[in-house]
C-alpha cells in the first residue's frame, strides 16, 4: 500500500473573470521513503497541489488517502492528527518564519501544541536534539530569524517541519532562494534525513537539476494538469511530452563542450481560467494539430511512464 | 578590425563601501578588469558578493551615502568615468552604457505605458522629435517580440517575460555601447529564460554591443559570455576565458561551486557543497577571504592575502596553491 496517494484531486478558485482551474484531476502515489519532483513553470498549481494535499485548503473534488484513510474532508482533532503526519517546508526561508520569535520558540511551537511533552526540560532536549539533526549550533537558540543567513533559516523551517516525525513532507522549493552553495548543503541534509527517518517528500521545484537530483519520480505539470510522470530516470531519458522537452531543453547547459539542441517554445503560459476542454499546451507546442483541440487522455505508454499527448507516436 | 581589440572598458582598483552605524561593510575591493568591444564579461558569485555594487558603480547609480567609492578608475572607451561631472554622466547613463535591472515587476514605473517609458529615454538621448521616437520605441517592441499596437499599455498588463523584454528593449533602444545585465534572467521561468537568454544574445551580435553579465547561473554563464570572473567577498578570485575558467577551474571556490551544481556528477548522489557560509563582509578576515571555508586552508591562507597569479596565459587566479597540485 502507497503511503500518499491522490485520486482525480481537483482545486477550482472563483476569480472575477471566472473559475481558475489551479488543480484539475490529478493522480499519483508515493511511496514510504520516496520522493516524488513536481515540476513546471510558476503558475502550473504546483504549490496550490501540495497545499491542498495536506489540508493547507480544502480539496475542490476527489480524494487524498494516508495510509488508506481518506482524509480530503477532516475536521477537528482529526486533521490535527493528519496535520502531525504531514507537513510543509516553505519557499522562502526570510517570510516564513515569525520574525519575533526565536529559533528555539520556532522549533519548539510544534512540539508544544501536540501536548506530547510534559516538562521544560523534555521540550528543551527535544529541541536540542533537532538543531544538531539539521545542523544549527546551539548558540543561535536565542537567535532571532533576522540575524540568521537564508540557508540556516531553511534549516529552522525543516527543523521545524521535522519536529513531529512526520510521514510526508511537502518541500515547495525549499532552495530556489538559496545561493548554490548553500542549496547543496540544504539539498544534502534533506536526502540525509530520508535516508535515517524514512519521511516521503513532494518536492515541488521549477530547477529540473535539483528534481533530477533529489526524486524517485517526476511529476510534470502544465496548467493544473499533469503532462508526463515517470521514474526519474526514464524521464530523464526517455522523454515523451513536447512540454517536457522544452522544459529540459530550457535548461542553460554548463558542459560547454555539449550545448543543449534547444526546442522553443513560443509565447507563454497561458491562463488557468476557464480553460478549453483541449489540450492546454496546444497553444505553445511545436506539433500541435487539430487533434490536439480535443481533450486528452493520460495514456501509460510503458509500465510507470504516463504521458497525456495525442501525437506523442508521431513526434518521438 | 583592429579595433575589435582594444580595451574598451577597463576598471582599475575599484573600492566601494558602505557605512552602516559605526561599521563599513567592504562591498567591492580593488577589482580591476578588461572589456573589448562586443565582448561579455560575466561576474559570477552568491548573494552579497558585489557583483551589483561593482556593476552600480560604473553607472555610478549607487546611493552615496550609505555607498561610498574609495578609489579606483573606470575607463570607458579612453575617458575616465569617475571624474566627469553629474551632467556628464547623465548624458552616458541610458546613452552609451545601459542597465538590464534583475527584477522586470520593480524595475518599469507602474503609472506609465510601456511605451512613454521607451520614449522618454530616447529623447534624452537623441535628436527625435516626439513621433520619431514613438515610431523608434514601436521598432525596439518588436524586435522584442512585442506587438507595437501594445505600446500604450500599462506594465501590469504584461506578464514577467514580456516585461522583462520591455526592460530590454529600453536598455537597447539607445544602442548602447555597454549594457550592464544584472541577473537579467534569474525571475523567469526556464522556458522563458531561454526566450530572453537568445533574443539578448541576437541583438548583441546585430549592434556588436559589449556586456556585463550578472548572475549565479553557470549554466547562463556557459552560453551568454565569453570571459568569466568569479567574484568573492568583494573580489576577483579568478579569470580566464570560459572555456578555460569551465574545463579548468582553479581556485577551490569556483571548484566547490561547480561541486554545488546537481546534474553535474552524474551518477554521483551526494553534492559536494562548500561548507559554511560567505564571511561577514564587516568584517572580512585578514588573509584570504575564502580560507574560513576553504578544505585546503593552510597557515599561509590566514596571515595574508594571496596575490592574483596568471597561471596560463589569460588565466588568473588568487590562490596560493594556483597552478599546483592539490
Amino acid at each position: 500500500m502507497p503511503l500518499l496517494e491522490v485520486k482525480n484531486l481537483k482545486k477550482y478558485f472563483k476569480v472575477a473573470s471566472g473559475i481558475n482551474h489551479a488543480v484539475d484531476d490529478i493522480s499519483f502515489s508515493v511511496e514510504k521513503g520516496e520522493t516524488l519532483g513536481v515540476v513546471g513553470e510558476s503558475g502550473c498549481g504546483k504549490s496550490t497541489l501540495g497545499r491542498t494535499i495536506i489540508h493547507l485548503q480544502e480539496a475542490t473534488d476527489g480524494n487524498v488517502i494516508l495510509n488508506g484513510e481518506d482524509i480530503t474532508h477532516v475536521h477537528g482533532k482529526k486533521l490535527k492528527e493528519v496535520r502531525e503526519k504531514m507537513q510543509i517546508i516553505f519557499q522562502d526561508p526570510y517570510s516564513s518564519l515569525n520574525p519575533r520569535i526565536r529559533i528555539e520558540g520556532t522549533i519548539e511551537e510544534p512540539l508544544r501544541h501536540s501536548g506530547k511533552f510534559k516538562s521544560k526540560a523534555e521540550l528543551k532536549e527535544e529541541t536540542n536534539r533537532l538543531m544538531e539533526l539539521v545542523g544549527i549550533d546551539e548558540r543561535l537558540r536565542n537567535a532571532y530569524p533576522h540575524e540568521l543567513d537564508g540557508g540556516r533559516r531553511q534549516r529552522v523551517g525543516i527543523a521545524r517541519a521535522l519536529a513531529l516525525n512526520p510521514e510526508f513532507i511537502v518541500c515547495d522549493e525549499p532552495v530556489s532562494a538559496l545561493d548554490v552553495s548553500i542549496q547543496a548543503q540544504v539539498l544534502n541534509l534533506l536526502m540525509d534525513l530520508q535516508d535515517s527517518t524514512k519521511v516521503s517528500y513532494m518536492f515541488v521545484t521549477h530547477d529540473l537539476s535539483v528534481v533530477k537530483h533529489i526524486s524517485d519520480n517526476i511529476c510534470v505539470m502544465y496548467l493544473g494538469q499533469l503532462v508526463e510522470k515517470a521514474s526519474t530516470e526514464e524521464l530523464f531519458r526517455n522523454t515523451l511530452h513536447p512540454y517536457t522537452k522544452a522544459l529540459l531543453s530550457a535548461i542553460p547547459s554548463v558542459d560547454i563542450n555539449n550545448p543543449m539542441k534547444r526546442l522553443e517554445l513560443k509565447g507563454e503560459i497561458t491562463s488557468p481560467i476557464d480553460p478549453g476542454p483541449g489540450c492546454r499546451f496546444a497553444a505553445r507546442c511545436p506539433f500541435a494539430t487539430s487533434k490536439c483541440k480535443e481533450p486528452q487522455k493520460l495514456r501509460e505508454i510503458s509500465k510507470g511512464h504516463f504521458v497525456s499527448c495525442c501525437r506523442i507516436e508521431e513526434i518521438n | 578590425m583592429s579595433k575589435a581589440d582594444e580595451v574598451f572598458l577597463k576598471v582599475e582598483d575599484l573600492e566601494v563601501i558602505y557605512t552602516s552605524g559605526k561599521k563599513n561593510v567592504q562591498a567591492v575591493n580593488k577589482v580591476s578588469f578588461e572589456l573589448k568591444k562586443g565582448q561579455t564579461i560575466a561576474l559570477v558569485g552568491e548573494t552579497g558578493a558585489g557583483k551589483t555594487t561593482i556593476a552600480k558603480s560604473i553607472l555610478r547609480i549607487l546611493p552615496n551615502p550609505p555607498a561610498k567609492m574609495l578609489g579606483g578608475r573606470i575607463t570607458l572607451e579612453g575617458r575616465e568615468l569617475t571624474s566627469l561631472s553629474e551632467e556628464e554622466m547623465l548624458d552616458i547613463r541610458g546613452g552609451k552604457i545601459a542597465m538590464i535591472f534583475q527584477d522586470p515587476m520593480t524595475a518599469l514605473n507602474p503609472l506609465m505605458t510601456v511605451g512613454d517609458q521607451i520614449v522618454e529615454g530616447l529623447l534624452l538621448h537623441n535628436d527625435y522629435d516626439k513621433d520619431a521616437a514613438e515610431n523608434r520605441a514601436k521598432e525596439m517592441l518588436e524586435l522584442v517580440g512585442i506587438p507595437k499596437d501594445r505600446f500604450v499599455e500599462y506594465p501590469y498588463q504584461f506578464s514577467g517575460g514580456m516585461k522583462q523584454r520591455v526592460v530590454i528593449a529600453m536598455a537597447l533602444a539607445c544602442n548602447p555601447l555597454l549594457l550592464l545585465a544584472d541577473e537579467p534572467t534569474t525571475a523567469l521561468d526556464v522556458t522563458i529564460q531561454a526566450q530572453v537568454l537568445d533574443l539578448i544574445r541576437n541583438l548583441k551580435e546585430k549592434y556588436n554591443t559589449s556586456m556585463i553579465l550578472i548572475t549565479h547561473d553557470l549554466g547562463v554563464v556557459a552560453e551568454t559570455s565569453d570571459t568569466v570572473a568569479v567574484v568573492y567577498a568583494g573580489e576577483i578570485i579568478e579569470y580566464a576565458d570560459k572555456r578555460e575558467l569551465f574545463i579548468n577551474p582553479c581556485h577551490p571556490y569556483t571548484n566547490g561551486l561547480f561541486g554545488s551544481l546537481p546534474g553535474m556528477t552524474e551518477g554521483e548522489s551526494r553534492l559536494k557543497p562548500i561548507a559554511g557560509s560567505p564571511p561577514d563582509p564587516t568584517d572580512l578576515p585578514k588573509g584570504c577571504a575564502f580560507a574560513p571555508r576553504c578544505p585546503y586552508v593552510m597557515d599561509e591562507c590566514i596571515e595574508s592575502k594571496p596575490d592574483m597569479k596568471e597561471i596560463s596565459p589569460g588565466h588568473f587566479c588568487r590562490c596560493i596553491k594556483a597552478g599546483k597540485e592539490i
